[in-house]
């Protein structure tokens, strides 16, 4: 029995053992593998100053006016099947009361409001036609409206528009083309929607956006480079604010293109000085290390210096 | 290429400290083409660094004139170290030899050793016998000429040149006038301590050409510049009070101002030159009187049971500061010129004295006495922004350079020693000692002497 007991207890150890032994081993290997990463460099940026860069630019140029879809569904000869089923709709109409929700999808264009879409059946065929610029395309309410495009005339269907999306439901039973051809629709819109379509540079020099603003990230560079050969004038111990503004010019390789131009004429002689101290350094200090990425942003700027001692 | 619109600045942060710079954003678009947007970069407060200059030997116009090229050279690279604001560089480090100063140097050359001004100059000897100095201040990286002047002398002031071409370069280089052209007068103390001697000494600003104006026989204290800088006035204790007295540098007169009973001490010259503001014994008081120096009328500024003492007057004239133990300890005071209300402008702990008001009118420098030390320091004639230059064992005395950008001072160490004069910056920075032949005390700073 001893006998017994110890062995499946040594073996028991012994496979404990080796199990936690391979694991501590085999894991905190595993733990040490660590790829090293980049730094990467970042700046603080104040909610002021994200502010700022999201404010955008009312003149920034249009560079990528894509839509946010590439693809916009295509009018299908669906259109015939349309056609019968709208035949039949004013059937229909009278039984089927109930607002789908696909109809909200449409919000903008529609309102889903009954009494005001009594009077917007008339309307419809508008933003039919307007449809091309948005790029919302639902098929159902296409396949809906194109079937609309036919009643109108009827007096009888501007009541019947709010249960239209309740046409299709009841016929499916009879006219399976037709679901078909629905089912056909969605596909091209659906992948437009979601794909790599989307246009990446949406908010660029649109109303809503700005220009690509890096000038955190340039800036913070060349404040550091410059900053080195800027050998200030004592200001004296007395709060004052001097500033001394330039527009430069700098080619790809970082160099000044001509010498920096002064922004005004300095009023007392400490602003002359404190002007052409800032002017020293910012000779002095080229060629600038900038990101080659953002040439089109630094390569015309203002550095502005300022002292501004609370 | 137009600008089409020209935002408003906003503000715009770049880092932690609380900088705000105007941004303005201008849009430039011309038929889709490239948009020139302005961005603007703010480099805000750079630390300030001592300009790197380099200042070689001035060219010799006659063979003769080697030596005192150097010396020129010498006395304008030591003012302006010690002024603190400049790093001149080594001679040893420059590549290019100048020989000669009508030709732009290359500067290609001061930039590799990283100067950002040069100064050229040469020194001709003059068929009259005076001295032709030339000098000339390049900015190294725009590779423009910022002065250039030139001045005759006898040649035995070539110091003064040398301190007037200091003086052109710091103000051209700071903004602020300069203070190298300028004197010290000072007690000159000798001998062992229970036995010291003082002796009024004038100096250069820097500490050379000493010149003892007294011979010691009597104590002498407090001698203090006359806007003239021809003029000293201090107290005396000769055979019985102690007087104000008058002394002219160029012929060596003195005098006494007034004739008081009782002691009459620490004297100041008002800014125009025309009157002497002093203080009189009268029983355990003193109070405050001017004297008008051409019709010798008196008048009375204060009158308190309390000491009334060290008054100096604002650059304007218009108001005087002073120091005085009305409210129990000496604090300092400042009243309207012509007497009147007095008002308390030092509030901190301690004891303050020796108030003297600077050139520029921004500060009043003083002593001020505290848990065992003696600080100098200053504050705005409201009393604000107090602040502390230095303080030890024992500081005392404070007076401005004529821009007020610099105190000078005395310091006891304490011991068998004895005092020494200091200078140091307004913001506290860059104290010096000045070189003076035995040990210093009661500075006094003139005005700039051109």
């Amino acid at each position: 029995m001893k006998v017994k007991v110890d062995k499946t207890l040594v073996a028991s150890v012994v496979l404990h053992v080796l199990v936690l032994g391979w694991t501590m081993v085999s894991f905190s290997t595993r733990a040490l593998e660590m790829t090293p990463e980049d730094s990467v460099p970042v700046d603080v940026v104040s909610p002021d100053q994200l502010a700022h860069i999201m404010a955008g630019m009312k003149t920034g140029k249009k560079e990528n006016p894509k839509p946010l879809v590439d693809k916009i569904a295509e009018a299908k000869p669906v259109d015939d099947a349309v056609g019968k089923v709208s035949e039949k709709a004013p059937i229909v109409t009278d039984t089927s009361p109930p607002p789908q929700p696909k109809v909200e999808e449409k919000p903008v264009e529609k309102k889903p409001d009954p009494p005001k879409v009594v009077e917007k059946p008339k309307e419809e065929p508008k933003p039919i036609e307007k449809k091309p610029d948005p790029p919302k395309v639902d098929p159902i309410a296409d396949a809906i409206k194109k079937e609309e495009k036919k009643p109108p005339p009827k007096p009888v269907q501007q009541a019947a528009k709010p249960p239209e999306p309740a046409k299709p439901k009841t016929e499916r039973a009879f006219d399976q083309s037709k679901i078909a051809a629905l089912l056909d629709k969605r596909d091209p819109t659906r992948q437009a929607a979601t794909g790599d379509t989307l246009n990446s540079n949406a908010a660029l020099g649109l109303s809503k956006g700005a220009a690509a603003d890096n000038s955190a990230t340039w800036g913070a560079m060349f404040k550091q480079q410059v900053e080195r050969c800027w050998k200030k004038p004592y200001g004296g111990i007395e709060a004052q604010r001097s500033e001394a503004a330039f527009a430069i010019r700098l080619k790809r390789d970082g160099s000044l293109e001509g010498m920096p131009v002064p922004e005004g004429t300095p009023a007392t002689p400490y602003l002359r000085v404190y002007q052409e101290s800032a002017l020293r350094a910012i000779i002095e200090c080229q060629p600038y290390r900038l990101p080659a990425a953002f040439f089109e942003e630094w390569k015309y700027f203002a550095p502005v210096f300022t002292e501004q001692k609370t | 290429m137009t600008d089409k619109d020209g935002l408003p600045n906003m503000p715009f942060r770049l880092s932690r400290r609380q900088i705000i710079s105007g941004m303005a954003a201008l849009g430039a678009v011309a038929g889709g083409r490239n948009a020139l947007a302005q961005k603007r970069i703010p480099i805000p407060e750079g630390e300030f660094v001592p300009l790197p200059i380099a200042i070689p030997n001035f060219v010799a116009g006659t063979p003769g004139d080697a030596e005192v090229g150097v010396g020129v050279a010498q006395v304008i690279t030591n003012n302006l170290k010690r002024s603190g604001l400049f790093a001149p560089i080594d001679q040893a480090a420059f590549i290019e030899r100048i020989t000669n100063i009508d030709s732009a140097p290359q500067f290609q050359s001061w930039k590799t050793i990283s100067a950002q001004a040069l100064v050229t100059g040469r020194m001709t000897r003059q068929g009259d016998g005076r001295l032709k100095a030339e000098f000339r201040l390049w900015d190294v990286n725009t590779g423009q000429q910022l002065t250039g002047q030139q001045y005759f002398t006898s040649p035995e002031y070539w110091r003064r040149i040398a301190h007037i071409i200091s003086d052109q370069i710091y103000e051209r280089l700071t903004g602020e006038k300069g203070y190298f052209d300028s004197r010290v007068v000072f007690v000159d103390e000798t001998g062992p301590k229970e036995r010291r001697v003082k002796r009024l000494a004038l100096m250069d600003q820097d500490g050379a050409n000493v010149r003892y104006l007294t011979k010691g026989s009597d104590l002498v204290l407090t001698p203090r510049f006359s806007p003239s800088t021809q003029e000293i006035t201090y107290m005396e204790f000769g055979q019985g009070d102690p007087r104000v007295y008058l002394f002219n540098i160029e012929t060596g007169q003195r005098e006494i101002v007034g004739n008081f009973p009782g002691m009459s001490f620490s004297p100041r010259f008002s800014p125009d030159g025309q009157r002497v503001i002093m203080s009189l014994q009268q029983g355990g008081n003193s109070n405050l009187f001017v004297m008008d120096l051409r019709s010798k009328s008196t008048t009375r500024l204060t009158d308190t049971p309390a000491i009334d003492t060290s008054p100096s007057y604002a650059p304007d004239g218009t108001r005087i500061c002073f120091e005085s133990d009305r409210g129990g300890k000496p604090q300092i005071y400042v009243m309207a010129a012509t007497g009147g209300q007095a008002q308390r402008i030092s509030f901190g702990d301690g004891t303050y004295s020796t108030p003297v008001w600077s050139p520029r009118g921004d500060y009043i420098a003083f002593t001020k006495q505290g848990g065992g030390q003696f600080a100098i320091g200053i504050m705005k004639p409201d009393g604000k922004d107090e602040r502390i230059l230095t303080s030890g064992y024992h500081n005392e005395g404070p007076t401005f350079a004529p821009n007020g950008r610099v105190v000078m001072f005395f310091r006891d160490p304490g011991g068998n020693g004895g005092p020494s004069l200091f200078t140091v910056d307004v913001s506290g920075r860059n104290e010096q000692r000045v070189p003076t032949p035995g040990f210093a005390s009661d500075p006094a700073w003139s005005p700039l002497l051109s």
